[in-house]
């Protein structure tokens, strides 16, 4: 079920995720509209919660954006983030919803060309998967 | 508290692109609920447009201020100034939406959306501003503006010598007895015990002789080095003339060429753990054994190496050798060289590309490979900095600096990182001083604001955060509930993040804020 103008949310870090961002965006790369950023101090400021009630405030698709990990400018903040994220999709799957709506991904400052190729594998994941159906069960 | 905020919207930079309606962009912003002004100037850099909409500001009684469509970076910081100097606005609750980053720039392939999402985005950011909270740093004065730098090596000396010629006092702390020409005191015969405090106020206890003394400073510089002479191997225990690289180089400097064959080997200790790639030395080997053979075309010169990275200009190097006639010799670390048990001056080494093992007389063997101190372990568990896995002091991510460690103040230079030359060492040593210099000088150090609180109630004393933080903030205080040092903290939010019983907040990124500024997002329909 292909959805044309899915909603992807994007908790980005403001140290070298957001520079990542911004350094795709100033050299002039295009991506899918459907992305919303939202700024984090760090990756892992990120809760499952903020991802959870993303997707319940309908979100097709989020992901998480935080620095490299041996580089990371909190030490250790991404891979914190990593592990909220792995946290969520084992509970998503707990519950039958795809786990590849929510991904982490890290990128430094330098890395122009990793945030549209971000955009796109979510743009693309969110397409193929459509909205989130609620479960039968719960009527 | 929340008396409103003000919307700036910039009409030259919005309308730059021709994809916004800058007019239907500041209806968003007046019907959104808490902006008690929306404002489109021509130019919002400008200053006398500046001085009208403080004027504006200050009429409508505003405590907030949203700045469209530039990045706070962008913005001309003259306009927070006036706010924060007229107004008496806080800093913490002026922002900017960045609009033409966010949504016209990425989207100009895509103009039906661009519009739509650009109001969602102002309304997300206005959901933002009027949750914010009011925060204020804190200031602490240094007690003292002394330097410490840890280790009198090339690095160390030459980082004492900036500092000191900041015109602030510099005490290096070695631990050999060699005799030393550095400004400001050195104490031989001693090393680091334990650090108390925070950036600014240290207060180091160290050993000097049989002594302990406690030794106050703003900043310190760690310049420990490497020690080749802990190496172990089967190669070393057979060896007699084993020298590290730099020492080749220092006799390259001083215009001294080695007597007889040499082998530059990539490291000392085959048999061990293999050291793990270290940039600096491919570069430096070519360079040294370029140099002996231009000088001296018949001294023969072997580079046995796991692996030759030549890379950026260093290819030149590379090719330059090779015309020269050194000889390449890559090995398979599975078959590491060893030292012939009847002639200890021969190397046998399988040449990895013929399969044939060679046997190389030399009269000189250099390791490109320098060991790590092992007192980096002592140093960084006093310090509170972390190390990395082949036993350096590692320095915070890349964007904190070069040679600053992830605690503010701390900062490490030299072969105490990885081994280097002496000249990048003393390179190294040039932008430590420098930068624990310009730090002590301050005289004072800033703290606070943006940083995470513990709701005592909530806390169940899990010791979660005091385990995660990476700074060591948090800490089980007297109440026996989780308390943050705000000195300490640096605003990151871990500790918010995993907190289980979702007592710890970051203030102006909590959960009712992030999840609402989302939702406002979500909501628009584009």
């Amino acid at each position: 079920m292909a959805d044309a103008k899915p909603k992807i949310v994007g908790f980005c870090c403001e140290k070298h995720g957001t520079e990542s961002v911004d350094l795709a965006i100033r050299s002039g790369e295009q991506y899918d509209a459907s992305v919303r950023l939202v700024t984090v101090p760090c990756t892992g400021r990120v809760d499952g919660l903020h991802i959870l009630k993303a997707l319940e405030d309908g979100a097709d698709a989020v992901f998480v954006l935080g620095c490299l990990e041996k580089n990371c400018y909190y030490d250790t903040g991404s891979i914190e983030g990593r592990k909220r994220v792995e946290y969520v999709r084992t509970m998503l799957s707990e519950v039958g919803i795809e786990p590849e709506r929510v991904e982490m991904f890290n990128a430094s400052s330098t890395m122009v060309w990793k945030f549209p190729e971000i955009a796109s594998t979510m743009s693309q994941t969110a397409r193929r998967l459509g909205p989130i159906e609620p479960r039968g069960d719960t009527k | 508290m929340n008396r409103g905020t003000q919307v700036v919207i910039c009409r030259v930079c919005s309308e730059g692109a021709g994809l916004l309606d800058v007019d239907k962009l500041a209806r968003v912003a007046s019907d959104a609920p808490g902006v008690c002004s929306t404002v489109v100037v021509e130019r919002a850099c400008n200053k006398k447009t500046v001085l009208e909409i403080v004027d504006d500001a200050m009429a409508k009684e505003a405590d907030r201020l949203l700045v469209a469509p530039c990045s706070k970076k962008e913005i001309s910081p003259a306009l927070f100034q006036t706010y924060a100097k007229k107004a008496k606005m806080n800093e913490f609750l002026m922002e900017a939406v960045d609009i033409i980053g966010e949504v016209t720039l990425p989207h100009r392939d895509d103009p039906t959306r661009v519009q739509p999402k650009a109001e969602a985005k102002l309304r997300s950011a206005i959901v933002r501003i009027n949750m914010l909270e009011p925060l204020q740093r804190t200031e602490e004065r240094m007690r003292t503006s002394n330097v410490v730098v840890i280790g009198a090596g090339a690095a160390g000396i030459e980082a004492a010598s900036v500092a000191s010629a900041f015109g602030l006092h510099t005490v290096i702390i070695e631990k050999s007895e060699k005799k030393i020409d550095a400004p400001g005191v050195v104490m031989p015969k001693s090393r680091l015990i334990s650090a108390k405090g925070h950036a600014g106020n240290y207060i180091l206890t160290i050993e000097v002789g049989e002594k302990r003394e406690t030794l106050e400073c703003a900043a310190i510089v760690v310049a420990s080095g490497g020690d080749w002479r802990e190496a172990k191997g089967p190669i070393v225990d057979e060896l007699q003339v084993a020298k590290p690289l730099h020492h080749l180089e220092q006799e390259i400097g001083e215009g001294r060429l080695p007597g007889g064959a040499i082998i530059i080997l990539d490291t000392p200790d085959p048999k061990g753990i293999r050291t793990p790639a270290q940039d600096f030395m491919w570069e430096e080997a070519l360079h040294c054994a370029t140099h002996i053979r231009r000088k001296s075309p018949t001294t023969e010169v072997y580079l046995v190496f796991q692996e030759m990275r030549a890379m950026g200009l260093a290819e030149f190097d590379y090719k330059e050798a090779s015309e020269l006639g050194v000889k390449f010799i890559r090995y398979d670390s599975k078959k590491p060289p060893k030292v012939d048990t009847k002639n200890g001056t021969r190397l046998i080494v399988t040449d990895m590309a013929q399969e044939e093992t060679l046997s190389l007389a030399f009269d000189t063997l250099y390791y490109a490979s320098v060991a790590p101190n092992p007192d980096n372990a002592a140093i960084a568990v006093a310090l509170r900095i972390p190390i990395s896995s082949s036993g350096g002091i590692r320095r915070g991510s890349i964007q904190r600096g070069p040679v600053a460690t992830p605690r503010p103040g701390i900062f490490v230079c030299g072969t105490a990182k990885f081994p280097k030359s002496r000249e990048v060492a003393r390179l190294e040593g040039k932008a430590a001083g420098l930068m624990a210099a310009q730090f002590a000088a301050a005289g004072k150090w800033e703290f606070g604001g943006s940083v995470a609180e513990v709701t005592s109630d909530k806390c169940s004393a899990c010791l979660t955060c005091v385990r995660t933080c990476p700074y060591e903030a948090p800490f089980i205080g007297i109440a026996g509930k989780a308390e943050i040092a705000i000195q300490m903290c640096q605003g990151c939010g871990i500790c918010a993040g995993i907190c289980p019983s979702k007592a710890i907040e970051l203030h102006n990124y909590t959960d009712d804020q992030l999840s609402a500024e989302t939702a406002a997002y979500l909501g628009g329909d584009f």
